[in-house]
């Protein structure tokens, strides 16, 4: 099934003194479950097609359809609504909650949604137990590793069950083994939850995990492998 | 999860918080003092008005007080007193004989107004029989062969009935009352020496004097230094009926104070009966009628209803007859409210600053919030609820101490002994109570919840312009 669909999307960024094509012409679909990776070098447009998948920037022209919605027919308030819905981030920098537990920052997006208090602490328990966290639920960010953050951030971003999770370069700021034990989780995750995983990333181990490497440069798909 | 996120981030930054917090408390307190240490003066000058002076209602006859004519009077034959009892909502009437005098010793003598009361009647609606001096007389209790007058405070400095003086009795009773022995060593330098009035004592006692020193003792060394002639007597000179000048010995039956200089130099008080036979006016007539009510906001309806029956008479209010206090307390509660607008306005600012440096630090992070799905409405709630929170427990705070000073120093007062004088002269009491009322605190709790509003506005609509893509890209 689809949970994504790109249709000869374009991104241009039309400046005073700069005309850059990030995005060409960029025809992709995702199913569910995959667990897909985007490489390429830096400037190859991953970051900006990452946001214009996950709705943060809109396409110079092109169609994007998450589960069968077409992404243009949004208005801005719409957008939030449906991100927070259907697509779970995690960024670079972790970018938890500083105020908030560990518990608390994966409980945020279903209190947004209005999740039943019952619901949302069974949810945030499984999830957490799920990377190996059910321990600090209590922790502020602050004491927690960069290992540690960036699972709590994943199990943000899997709280809600969204259709698909867009994952920015995660392991960029973390140690080999912090960043191996987040990939293990988070393949776990792909597979016990059936959520698709997209990566933008430059990071080899998360490239030899991928079931598909999608490889950009100059913002086009030069090469699309489905790995067995 | 908002509201929790909301004043959890008010304490990302303590300091900050706690600064912002400060000064809203600081100002919150300020204005909340301030406004009951007003209210206090204008409650006691409304009641010293009220009870001491014009009472609710005055009648006199038409023109009497252009030039306060003695011709100008009313009889019971005019069917006043009784018409005016009969109004609901009337409580006690009095009536009054007026002229126009001079008051003199040996030494001195001072234009005055004399009135001739009925002192049982007049207890019904004056509460001067309470402002008696110890020491000075009473209330026309004890006889004499002389007839009584009942003078006040300054009127009696003014014929120099009353004197300031520091000897050895003054002395002794100072230290009795646990005056430390260094103010009553220098002291000791006027001791013999007397004042012919207050500005004089005062003005030496205070070259002497350190402001603490003063501050604290003040009050207890100009009451022990006071000294008053008992049977003191002096001559009340004006024009009977018939024009002929009269003048009359009369013994100081006692002193008032009522803290209102200009009425204690101006009115001086006989028996009716005694007025009379001196001016040669009926004893039942009168120049003035004294009506007090049950309700103080009925008193321009039965204002109203009185000048119904009595066309033909001069009917005045309270607020007519002393036109600066209605102004006072008519407007007051705007002028509190104005005042506390000026302190919140300016304290808003100081939250406005705040909140956009909190806005401006979390660049990213809300970059991130919206990202994850928290719409424009969620984020502008939270910030708007962060500078609620820092307005409220600021101003919580702030009413706290405010309630807790005022609860102190409404039972002793707060004493301003040093300015007694220029303050009496205005008709102020020199002893403030504070007071405030339970609706001046709910209208303070609702203009800083404004505040917090209005202080978020800003800052929000910042928040919402960032565009996530770009803001989690922020350092």
């Amino acid at each position: 099934m689809k949970v994504l669909e790109l249709n000869n999307v374009n991104k241009i960024y039309d400046g005073s003194e700069v005309h850059v094509h990030a995005v060409n012409d960029v025809s992709l679909d995702f199913l569910e479950a995959e667990f897909a990776a985007i490489v390429g070098p830096s400037g190859s447009g991953k970051t900006t097609l990452l946001n214009l998948i996950g709705g943060l920037d809109m396409p110079t022209s092109g169609k994007i359809f998450i589960d069968g919605t077409d992404l243009s027919l949004l208005k801005s308030s719409q957008l939030i609504d449906f991100r927070m819905r259907n697509i779970g981030f995690v960024f670079q920098a972790y970018n938890l909650i500083p105020v908030l537990t560990a518990r608390e920052n994966v409980e945020f997006i279903m209190s947004l949604q209005k999740w039943s208090k019952k619901d949302r602490e069974e949810r945030t328990f499984e999830l957490l137990k799920a990377v190996g966290l059910a321990d600090r639920a209590d922790s502020r960010p602050a004491k927690l590793s960069g290992g540690q953050q960036q699972r709590i951030a994943v199990a943000r971003a899997l709280a809600s069950r969204p259709k698909f999770v867009l994952a920015d370069e995660p392991t960029a700021n973390l140690d080999s083994k912090s960043a191996t034990t987040l990939l293990e989780i988070m393949e776990e995750l792909n597979h016990e939850e059936k959520i698709t995983f997209i990566f933008s990333t430059h990071d080899p181990r998360v490239v030899k995990m991928a079931h598909r490497v999608i490889t950009l440069e100059d913002g086009s798909v030069v090469s699309d492998d489905i790995r067995e | 999860m908002i509201l929790k996120t909301a004043w959890k981030n008010v304490w990302r930054n303590r300091v900050r918080s706690l600064v912002v917090i400060a000064s809203v408390t600081v100002g919150i307190f300020a204005g909340v003092f301030a406004v009951a240490f007003m209210n206090g003066m204008i409650a006691q000058r409304f009641d010293a008005a009220i009870d001491e002076e014009i009472s609710h209602i005055q009648i006199t006859g038409k023109d009497y007080l252009l030039n306060n004519d003695p011709e100008i009077y009313m009889t019971p034959e005019d069917g006043i007193i009784p018409a005016i009892k009969s109004i609901p909502g009337v409580e006690y009437v009095v009536t009054r004989t007026i002229v126009t005098g001079m008051a003199s010793t040996a030494s001195k003598s001072a234009g005055v107004q004399i009135i001739g009361i009925n002192p049982d009647r007049e207890k019904e609606i004056f509460k001067l029989y309470k402002t008696i001096i110890p020491g000075t007389g009473d209330y026309f209790e004890t006889e004499s062969k002389y007839d009584l007058a009942l003078i006040g405070q300054d009127l009696a400095k003014e014929l120099n009935i009353i004197r300031f003086a520091i000897d050895s009795t003054v002395l002794s009773k100072l230290r009795n009352k646990e005056v430390p022995d260094e103010i009553t060593t220098k002291l000791e330098a006027f001791s013999g020496k007397r004042f012919s009035n207050g500005k004089k004592f005062i003005s030496t006692v205070t070259s002497v004097l350190t402001s603490h020193e003063l501050r604290q003792y003040g009050q207890l060394i100009r009451e022990e230094a006071w000294s008053y002639r008992e049977n003191s007597r002096m001559i009340l000179t004006f024009l009977d009926r018939e024009n002929n000048q009269v003048s009359s010995v009369f013994r100081i039956a006692g002193i008032y104070d009522i803290k209102n200089a200009i009425f204690e130099q101006s009115q001086v008080f006989l028996r009716n009966e005694v007025l009379s036979r001196l001016t040669g006016i009926d004893e039942s007539s009168f120049h003035k009628v004294i009506i007090r009510i049950n309700d103080l906001g009925e008193s321009e309806n039965i204002t109203n209803e009185i000048r119904k029956k009595f066309p033909g008479l001069d009917v005045k209010n309270w607020k007519e007859l002393q036109p600066d206090l209605a102004m006072m307390t008519d407007y007051v509660h705007q002028i509190y409210g104005f005042f506390m607008v000026i302190i919140l306005a300016a304290l808003a600012f100081g939250i406005i600053n705040t909140m956009l440096m909190a806005v401006l630090e979390r660049t990213k992070e809300l970059g991130m919030l919206t990202a994850i799905g928290m719409n424009k409405k969620k984020v502008f709630s939270m910030i708007m609820l962060e500078s609620v929170f820092l307005s409220i427990t600021g101003g919580i705070t702030g009413m706290i101490a405010g309630w807790g000073t005022i609860l102190l120093t409404a039972k002793k007062g707060i004493n301003f002994a040093q300015y007694a004088e220029g303050m009496e002269a205005i008709g102020y009491s020199a002893h403030i109570f504070p007071e405030i009322s339970a609706s001046f605190f709910i209208m303070v709790v609702i203009l800083i919840f404004l505040t917090g509003i209005a202080s978020s506005v800003y800052p929000a609509l910042k928040a919402l312009k960032l565009d996530p893509a770009e803001a989690i890209r922020t350092e």
